[in-house]
């Protein structure tokens, strides 16, 4: 196992981008290797012992076999682990764009919050961050209809907008609250909130599962309720209580699922009428106490 | 500056040269015969020279492009690479940016390419684009098949004041020749509907489509342009297209070719054949019309055509075909952009992903083939993609590794990686024709220059431009039928690409950032006529287009540098 350590020593204005810097490329690296290294930053390039103390331990013969180890104020670090197909990247400080963006395997850890585009089309791996991320959680890059397609994400605090825009698969959980429109364009995979939602999930979803547990604002009016589900299985993982199911957005004629937790959003069974036949189980649930 | 490219072998089909070893030499900007003892001696012993690509038919500049880079952001980020010493970063895979089109170009060994769709309206920010465009000349090709005053000119059969009208068009517009897209099909999107074969009349305007191209056409040569009318037929992509496309070409068969054209044998040019060469009544039960469009080219000498390859890539379309557009819209529901030209045109932008997996991809992919290698002679065909259409122009070497490998094909089939209608709905697998070098020089530079009547280029004729490229492939050496890989590695990457005498890429690298040239043509001799039709169309002109006339014309200072091709009454 090789374990290759960077401890800040300068901050950079403009941010560093590290997507060369990869267990895929440097398992056999060594410091002087590093020290011949120079990091892009804006439309030039400097070398990266100018921002970091480099020490490399150990020898690896794969990226599967490299920890590398972030420390220090990463707010202008772009690019952590973007394109990374192996190994472990340990970052303790917050991150900049793009951290595990296009990664198709290995771990990345953040301590700390992720700017926007975290997990950007992922395919495969994990990326974990403690804190919060901002926009795009695990979704296309503009304009791209192909978001995160394997993998998993687990952000421990809150997601920002458009969380997991045209996911086509894997698994993103977000332990906080969720802003809008999380799910937007999916078309595969799954999005578990535990906390509040914003508003409109699943916007133009064709397919795919979101599960709220906390409680939804506002619900697009593409989504058509089918009904309260006891312990719903979902994507082959199931979730225990009450959820109220919806199916959508027939915007676009889709057939994604939006799963409610049914105690925290009790309110919006209230708006159908006590004799709509339609939803029994729904009237039978609210009689419940 | 004198230069002799020394012990090349040369493919040089104009002037019947085919893999001799001998040298060829550039004085500036020009070949010649000799140069003196001063000339610098470049040793290209055993390395393919030839005369620089002509690409017959692209779309690499013009708002139809902007369009497509604003709304694929994500077509950007693909191909980036770091500025050089010589040369800016690039950025783009279909869509690329306008310096990285011409760097790639150099890269190809190619110096001319034809934008092939201008819309008058829009001709300003199309120069403007190839102006910054390097190492590569641009003529553009204005659109008039669905122009309101050309077809109102057709209904009357009023061809003298046609043939002012498109005079005075190509002066206002710094344009090239007559280029027809769908005509009056465009016209009909902006009542929401189509034309669907060649005498479904445009709406409103009740002239057919057939009516209009025998129009152009009988203008064009009544004008003796250097190009013949250039046009997509109707139908595009479309199942069980193909008698429209015969009868297209079969309208025009009788016009004769004007006299003044002198470099060019044909009357029509149809680009993008594959497209048009589609039997059946759906995608169901669609199949190659290949080999029966062919027929027709190999019995007629009144056309050319080039083929517009699949190359199985992820691309975007962009065309004036609006309504075709739509239709792939539906198919794919990816993101699409529609526009309107006021009265001349319209267009329609859409990614698409052609996949060896899918079964409609690999039938485009084996009819384009199939068209390469059924038609006889080479000089009816041009290499093209139809940029960014059916491919980026980047993957010209590979279509070219295909053409000279009959195996490489069949294990494509025959390894699954491309669907199995390429099997069972087409001819493909029955082909072991194999393009040469010498083949291969002529659907990529010769035919295409003759074609468009370029005097200046497509050949190593001394006093023409010196646009030469040298290729690091062996062909004495080289079995391309095996080492397909190999000739697509040296097709990719020019050894040398010489540009109007300047050495743009040296050493596979591209080294300089040389203004690019516009090539329009100039029709003397019409400027009474030309007056009084403009004064005919003022009224009209006036009250519908949402430009004044005084800002609508190309002014000189959006043509810095223009090569002006005079064609005398």
């Amino acid at each position: 196992m090789k374990t290759i350590t960077f401890d800040q020593i300068k901050f950079s204005t403009i941010a560093l981008e590290m997507d060369e810097i990869i267990p895929d490329t440097v398992y056999d690296w060594t410091e002087d290797d590093f020290a011949k290294y120079q990091v892009p930053i804006g439309n030039s390039r400097f070398p990266i012992t100018d921002f970091f103390d480099i020490t490399v331990e150990g020898e690896a013969e794969s990226a599967a076999e490299v920890k590398m180890i972030f420390k220090g104020d990463l707010n202008r670090t772009k690019y952590i682990g973007s394109k990374m197909s192996a190994g472990e990247i340990y970052c303790y400080g917050n991150v900049d764009l793009h951290v595990g963006a296009e990664m198709s395997g290995g771990y990345i850890y953040v301590e700390g919050n992720a700017a926007a585009h975290a997990g950007r089309e992922m395919s495969g791996g994990k990326l974990e961050i403690t804190g919060n991320t901002k926009e795009f959680t695990g979704a296309s890059y503009i304009g791209e209809w192909r978001g995160m397609s394997g993998g998993e994400i687990i952000v421990h605090g809150n997601a920002g907008k458009q969380c997991g825009e045209c996911l086509v698969g894997g698994k993103i959980r977000v332990k906080g609250d969720c802003d809008i429109l999380a799910g937007i364009h999916m078309t595969k995979g799954l999005i578990e909130i535990d906390g509040n939602v914003n508003r409109w999930p699943g916007g133009q979803m064709k397919n795919g599962n979101i599960v709220v547990h906390g409680h939804l604002g506002r619900l697009l009016e593409g989504f058509v309720l089918q009904g309260v589900v006891v312990d719903p299985v979902v994507d082959g993982e199931q979730f225990e209580g009450k959820y109220i199911h919806y199916v959508g957005d027939i915007g676009l004629n889709g057939k994604g699922s939006l799963y409610l937790g049914a105690e925290t959003n009790r309110e919006k069974l209230g708006e159908y009428g006590e004799h709509d036949d339609e939803y029994t189980s729904i009237r039978e649930y609210r009689n419940l106490e | 500056m004198e230069y002799i490219l020394k012990n090349g072998i040369v493919y040089d089909p104009t002037n019947k040269v085919a893999g001799e070893k001998k040298d060829v030499m550039f004085k500036d900007a020009k070949i010649v015969e000799d140069v003196s003892s001063d000339a610098k001696v470049i040793d290209v012993t055993d390395k393919i020279v030839m005369p620089a690509g002509v690409d017959p038919h692209a779309h690499v500049a013009g708002p139809k492009l902007v369009v497509g880079r604003l709304y694929r952001p994500e077509d950007s980020r693909r191909g980036v690479t770091a500025k050089t010493k010589y040369i800016r970063g690039e950025a783009g895979f279909s869509i690329p940016s306008c310096p990285t089109t011409g760097y790639r170009y150099s890269r190809l060994g190619y110096g001319t390419v034809v934008e092939a769709a201008m819309p008058p309206l829009e001709a300003k920010h199309t120069h403007e684009e190839i102006s910054i465009t390097p190492n590569i000349d641009i003529p553009a090709l204005p659109l008039f098949g669905n122009n309101w005053f050309c077809m109102e000119y057709a209904k009357e059969n009023n061809l003298e004041d046609m043939a002012a009208y498109v005079s005075a068009m190509l002066k206002i517009t710094k344009g090239y020749g007559i280029k027809i897209v769908n005509p009056c099909g465009s016209e009909a999107w902006g009542w929401g509907m189509n034309v669907h074969g060649v005498n479904d009349k445009a709406p409103y305007f009740d002239v057919t489509s057939k009516e209009l191209i025998i129009a152009l056409a009988k203008v064009n040569e009544m004008l003796g342009l250097p190009h013949s009318i250039h046009i997509h037929p109707n139908d595009l992509g479309h199942p069980g297209n193909v008698p429209t496309t015969l009868e297209t070409l079969d309208a025009v068969k009788n016009i004769k070719k004007s006299s003044k054209a002198t470099i060019r044998d044909q009357v029509v040019h149809c680009t993008h054949l594959q497209f048009h060469s589609y039997t059946g009544n759906s995608w169901k039960d669609a199949a190659s019309g290949a080999e029966e469009v062919a027929k027709y080219v190999n019995s007629h000498d009144h056309m050319t055509c080039d083929v517009g390859q699949v190359t199985l890539d992820e691309t975007t379309t962009m065309t004036a075909d609006a309504p075709m557009e739509y239709d792939l819209f539906k198919i794919s529901g990816l993101k699409w952009a529609n526009k309107d030209i006021e009265c001349e045109t319209a267009a329609g932008i859409i990614p698409c992903i052609y996949s060896g997996s899918a079964p409609v991809s690999t039938l485009q992919w084996a009819i384009g083939l199939e068209l390469f290698l059924h038609i006889d002679n080479p000089w009816q065909v041009c290499l093209t993609t139809d940029h960014p259409n059916a491919g980026p122009f980047i993957r010209y070497p590979r279509i070219m590794s295909w053409l000279m490998s009959s195996k490489r094909r069949m294990e494509m089939i025959d390894n699954g990686e491309v669907h199995k209608w390429a099997h069972k709905r087409t001819t493909l697998a029955t082909l072991d024709r194999e393009y040469d070098f010498n083949d291969i020089a002529i659907i990529s530079r010769a035919a295409p220059a003759k074609i468009h009547g370029f005097a200046d280029r497509g050949a190593l004729t001394p006093g023409y431009r010196a646009d030469i490229a040298v290729y690091d492939i062996n062909p004495n050496e080289i079995d391309p039928s095996v080492q397909y890989e190999e000739i697509e590695k040296g097709f990719s990457n020019a050894l040398y690409t010489i540009k109007d005498g300047q050495f743009v890429v040296k050493d596979k690298e591209v080294v300089m950032n040389k203004e690019s040239q516009n090539i329009w043509v100039n029709v003397k001799g019409y400027e009474r006529e030309e007056e009084k039709v403009i004064n005919d169309i003022m009224p009209f002109f006036t009250q519908y287009y949402s430009v004044k006339w005084e800002n609508y014309p190309v002014h000189d200072h959006y043509v810095s540098n223009p090569i002006v091709v005079d064609v005398e009454r």
